[in-house]
């Protein structure tokens, strides 16, 4: 990041790579059109981080303040504001809770949705390809559709009000199916031929051979699943309701939705839910940018 | 190849404890109760029971009760305190009743899922408008014997009766306390438009169009709203059918009723209808004193913006005086409470309510524990040591967080409780009453007629009234007729889609 | 048999995954079909009613303005959610110094919570004169201006919101397509004379054109589940403004009416347009939708 950083002002340049060539000559046109690049990229960089240095600011004003200050910056950068909403809120627990649902969110992602692929890359019992096919379909409707059965469903098997079935969900996550299978595919059937020769079991090619060298995607899977566990809130509200295993974004949900809570401290309560994936997002920004441009894939 | 295989069941029968694991965890961890749910350590008898004088408290009484009505881990610390207090009280009258503080905000979206998957607290508090909805479903216990051998049932008001029952008579719930629309008053910034007389008192508006004229002179004057106008999802239209009935939405231009036929018909075209239309209409295009988010400011925004001091007034309940003044930082000294204005067509006021009501699968010992715990906390028609000290402590708790200390809406028939309340507010009174006398006086003189709201998916209605107002508000040259007409027409399909079938 | 034994094992290996996928997905997608067809009762079903449930919500307005909603939606996140990432790459992509920097700064929104963003934004839009764009408005001496309460401006904003949030993700996606393009395809035609438009109309876009057209449908695959953007946002209004689809699903079963029957009945709606599309799609490709 910031060698990167400091490279934008580098007078050594590496060479061009894009549309633009250095083989272009240097006129006006051109000019005007690098010159016109980096503005742009200069918008993007305001646009994309402003909100968030705002959201803070604003974390720093009162109530009163908050609805009548038409400054961006707070008139005092009072820190107690934010310790006191974190205490009155107690958000410590739904930060534990969010955690509960990640951890066995990521390892249900893993072995399930591992497995499956397994089975649909390597195996390939007779009559794989209707699974495969079913896969594919769910890739293209919306999980959102089912959600009215499904909570009658979960309701229904009195699973409301735990994390388990947000854990068995993330074992039925069609994308990572997909990520898993295109992998395993790529694994050269050599080494499986030989460990089986070697007497292997199906599972244990699995968990000893394939796993193993599948390490790279296990990680894309993993930061999607973490993603995507501690930002989701229909199901988990729907599961979770007001009890008291919420997780940070059900509760920022009741609270938008029922404001039973002054607008100062929901901004805090924004930063608050903020903060880890960012965090989480600078440690592993260079393993994930650089594998959803090797996987070419979408969060 | 066999290991794999005993591998795979025990994998599958991982995943089923995995399942059976978070329901033991859930009634492990005690947030629900259900039927079988009571300590096993019941039969121990009471060793040292306080010398209790009111006969309705069973000592042997066993159950585990989960309170809705707790206050939230972020309430003040004085009113945790105060629940403190009631459940040692609670633990010295009924020592095998475990209870669980379940702070529980009610809304029918966040009820629904707790009520079907048993973790519902025993005890919610919804308002008056979803009891019908929630009996009708089989979403609440029935508590009527529990009621009956409380020896409270006679106290119900009949509307209270009809509100809270279903057509066999059978009653699922009790009345928490009655509210009455008047208006908030934010007197800083009447002071500081000048609209103070010689007494010292903000000059209010008695007549809508008095709202008006004020709410520019505030505008003018302060630059800030002249009234705040929760225009979002229902509220709009809950306000607006209070509106219209002073314009004479009432009687034959009622804004629901039944033809000759049995028909339920919507009328939202009549003449009066259409003038509180234009009234609004005018309030932001002519006057223009409306905040300027009303679209989508919602019941709490209101009091957000109220309390702050971005508008003046508020068309707003008794109720919910903690909202601007404890809950945004307005002092009650800047705070009055006044009757809602009256129109051309009348002087009326809405009233409703909430209600205590009861988990679906509360058991008769566990509703008799909820209703002696709700004695304790003074809000059950009991006039002695435990109820008058209960009020006292609410008031005094009130008074030390900077809320408004008023006289209750009574929502029971029981001249000596509500003479007990009206004491204990007196005693701890921390306003001028000079700011409020207005308000209360209203409804017991008769300057304003009490009004329930319209009989029928009065939530539906607001919303596609509110739809109206949204678009009036929004457009500057809408018709208003053609608003009315459409949101009138959408509403007789609702209807018709469920009733006059 | 022993073919046999390795089938039934490799079926065993699967199965924990597919029943996982029937008890989410699968079985629940069927029985909105199957509820739709009912009335329902807190989550009975009452009675079959055939399409009754269709009918009647063809015949609600706020149905009738959710269908129209979302094709507006679609519309705009075509124009927006689109078009803007590949915008992006494209300029990012000519960056020399600074590209890691621009990349990684961009995908940062991506990162929020989505519902967090929606209430961030949600302040920046307020008409209030404390609202964020009108605080900035005010520096430039205009004066307050009116966003969420105007019924034309409502679905862009929500569309311009995702895209603030996705743009710079997709973007990655579609710089990781232009690194694959040969370099020298770029230097013969800048020999040859051909100006940036031309190279970007006759190399760029027919390399990226397979890409593209698979980010669009799941584009549009997504711009279908929008739902709590406009409950967070504006409720669906102003006046069903920006009600969509799925938000008058959640509002039919979750809002206050329990109408589990009619929601079905959106959700199956939703679905089949959803598979109408595909459809379409697949037509326009002309061979199998490469997921692999």
């Amino acid at each position: 990041m910031k060698t990167k950083f400091f490279n934008l002002f580098n007078k050594n340049a590496p060479p061009r790579t894009g549309i633009i060539r250095d083989f272009d000559k240097k006129t006006t046109g051109i000019k005007v059109t690098v010159f016109f690049v980096y503005i742009v990229c200069a918008i993007v960089v305001v646009l994309a981080l402003f909100p968030i240095y705002w959201v803070i600011m604003a974390g720093f004003k009162d109530l009163r303040e908050f609805m009548s200050s038409t400054l961006i910056h707070p008139y005092a950068f009072d820190f107690t504001r934010y310790t006191t909403t974190w205490n009155q809120l107690n958000i410590i627990q739904n930060y534990l809770n969010s955690f509960y649902a990640i951890i066995g969110s990521v390892v249900s992602a893993l072995v399930f949705n591992g497995l499956l692929a397994y089975g649909l890359a390597i195996l390939k019992p007779k009559g794989y390809k209707i699974v495969h096919n079913m896969v594919l379909v769910s890739l293209l409707i919306p999980a959102t559709i089912a959600l009215v059965p499904l909570f009658i469903n979960i309701q229904r098997f009195n699973m409301g009000g735990f994390f388990t079935p947000l854990w068995l969900a993330a074992g039925a996550n069609a994308i990572n199916v997909v990520l898993f299978r295109q992998f395993f595919l790529s694994i050269p059937g050599s080494i499986i031929e030989a460990a089986r020769m070697d007497g292997c079991s199906q599972l244990k090619v699995f968990s000893k051979i394939v796993m193993p060298l599948s390490k790279p995607i296990c990680v894309v899977v993993t930061i999607f699943t973490v993603n995507g566990v501690w930002s989701d809130f229909l199901l988990p509200f729907l599961v979770l309701g007001v009890g008291q295993w919420q997780t940070v974004m059900v509760r920022l949900f009741v609270f938008s939705t029922q404001q039973t809570i002054n607008n100062d401290d929901l901004m805090r309560a924004v930063v608050f839910s903020m903060v880890p994936p960012i965090i989480l997002f600078f440690i592993f920004q260079k393993k994930l940018t650089e594998n959803i441009v090797t996987s070419g894939i979408k969060g | 190849m066999k290991k794999s295989l005993l591998f795979m069941v025990v994998a599958i029968f991982i995943l089923l404890l995995l399942t059976a694991c978070g329901d033991n965890d859930n009634t492990g961890s005690g947030s629900i109760a259900s039927e079988g749910s009571a300590p096993v350590t019941t039969a121990a008898p009471p060793e040292e029971i306080e010398d209790i004088s009111i006969d309705v408290v069973d000592p042997y009484l066993t159950a585990t009760i989960t309170l809705g009505n707790w206050p939230p881990d972020t309430a003040p610390g004085a009113e945790l305190a105060l629940f403190e207090g009631f459940r040692e009280i609670m633990r010295a009258q009924y020592p095998n009743v475990t209870v669980v503080p379940a702070f529980f905000s009610y809304t029918l979206a966040n009820y629904l899922p707790m009520a079907r998957g048993g973790t519902a607290p025993n005890l919610f508090q919804p308002p008056f408008t979803d009891p019908p909805l929630l009996i009708s479903q089989g979403l609440v216990a029935d508590v009527t014997d529990a009621l009956a051998e409380f020896g409270i049932l006679d106290k119900f008001s009949p509307s209270y009766i009809e509100l809270l029952g279903d057509e066999n008579g059978r009653i699922f719930g009790l009345p928490r306390d009655g509210y009455v629309l008047g208006m908030h008053i934010n007197i800083d910034l009447f002071e500081e438009a000048g609209l103070i007389d010689e007494d010292g008192l903000p000059m209010v508006p008695r007549t809508l169009q008095e709202v008006a004229e004020t709410g520019r002179i505030i505008r003018e004057e302060t630059g800030r709203a002249g009234l705040v106008f929760p225009a979002s999802e229902t509220f709009g239209g809950w306000l607006f059918t209070n509106i219209a009935w002073n314009f004479g939405a009432t009687g034959e231009n009622a804004i629901q009723s039944q033809d000759e036929n049995g028909r339920w018909v919507a009328n939202f075209t009549s003449e009066p209808m259409i003038e509180a239309m234009y009234y609004i209409r005018a309030l932001r295009w002519e006057y223009d004193i409306l905040n300027a988010d009303a679209t989508t400011t919602d019941w709490a925004g209101s009091h957000n913006i109220l309390g702050t001091g971005q508008a003046a007034m508020n068309f707003a309940a008794n109720d919910s005086v903690a909202e601007p003044t404890a809950g945004r930082g307005l002092p009650v000294e800047s705070f009055a409470l006044i009757p809602f204005p009256a129109g051309p067509g009348g002087a009326y006021a809405l009233t409703g309510g909430t209600a205590f009501m009861f988990s679906p699968d509360t058991n008769h010992d566990q509703a008799m524990a909820v209703l002696g715990f709700l004695r304790i906390i003074g809000v059950l028609p009991f006039v002695d040591d435990d109820t008058v000290a209960a009020m006292r402590a609410g008031a005094s708790a009130a008074r030390d967080r900077g809320v408004p200390v008023l006289p209750p809406v009574p929502a029971w028939n029981d001249d000596e409780f509500i003479a007990t309340q009206r004491a204990v507010a007196d005693e701890f009174s921390n306003v001028d009453m000079r700011l409020f006398d207005d308000f209360f006086n209203s409804f017991t003189d008769g300057t304003i007629t009490l009004r329930g709201e319209e009989p029928l998916f009065t939530q539906q209605m607001y919303r596609e009234l509110t739809a109206a107002i949204q678009r009036i508000i929004t457009r500057e040259n809408a018709d208003v007729l053609t608003a009315l007409q459409q949101a009138q027409d959408r509403f007789q399909e609702f209807l018709d889609d469920e009733v006059n079938r | 048999m022993a073919k046999f034994k390795q089938h039934a094992t490799s079926w065993f290996i699967m199965l924990p995954g597919i029943i996982l996928f029937g008890f989410f997905l699968w079985v629940p997608l069927l029985q909105s079909v199957r509820m739709s067809f009912y009335r329902t009762r807190n989550i009975e079903l009452v009675e079959f009613v055939g399409f009754d449930n269709f009918i009647s919500i063809f015949n609600r307005h706020e149905f009738r303005q959710a269908l129209v909603n979302t094709f507006s939606y679609t519309i705009w996140s075509i124009l927006l959610g689109f078009l803007v990432p590949i915008f992006l790459a494209l300029i990012i992509g000519e960056t020399v110094r600074g590209k890691g920097f621009f990349r990684t700064v961009a995908y940062v929104p991506n990162v929020l919570p989505g519902l967090a963003a929606m209430i961030l934004w949600r302040a920046f839009f307020s008409a209030e004169s404390t609202g964020v764009i009108n605080i900035l408005l005010g520096h430039l001496g205009i004066g307050p201006m009116t966003f969420l309460t105007e019924a034309n401006w409502v679905i862009p904003i929500i569309v311009l919101i995702s895209t603030w949030r996705g743009a710079g993700a997709t973007a990655l996606i579609y710089m990781a397509g232009l690194a694959g393009i040969n370099p020298e395809l770029y230097e013969a035609a800048t020999i040859d004379g051909a100006g940036i438009w031309k190279r970007i109309r006759y190399i760029t876009a027919p390399a990226i054109f397979n890409l593209g057209s698979t980010l669009l449908i799941l584009q549009i695959i997504a711009i279908f589940q929008i739902m709590y953007e406009p409950l967070v946002l504006t409720r669906g209004g102003p006046d069903n403004a920006s009600i969509s689809l799925m938000l008058l699903m959640w509002n039919y079963a979750f809002g206050g009416n329990m109408d589990f029957g009619r929601a079905s009945a959106v959700a199956v709606i939703t679905a089949v347009i959803l598979l109408g599309f595909t459809v379409l799609y697949q037509i326009a490709q002309r061979r199998k939708v490469d997921w692999d």
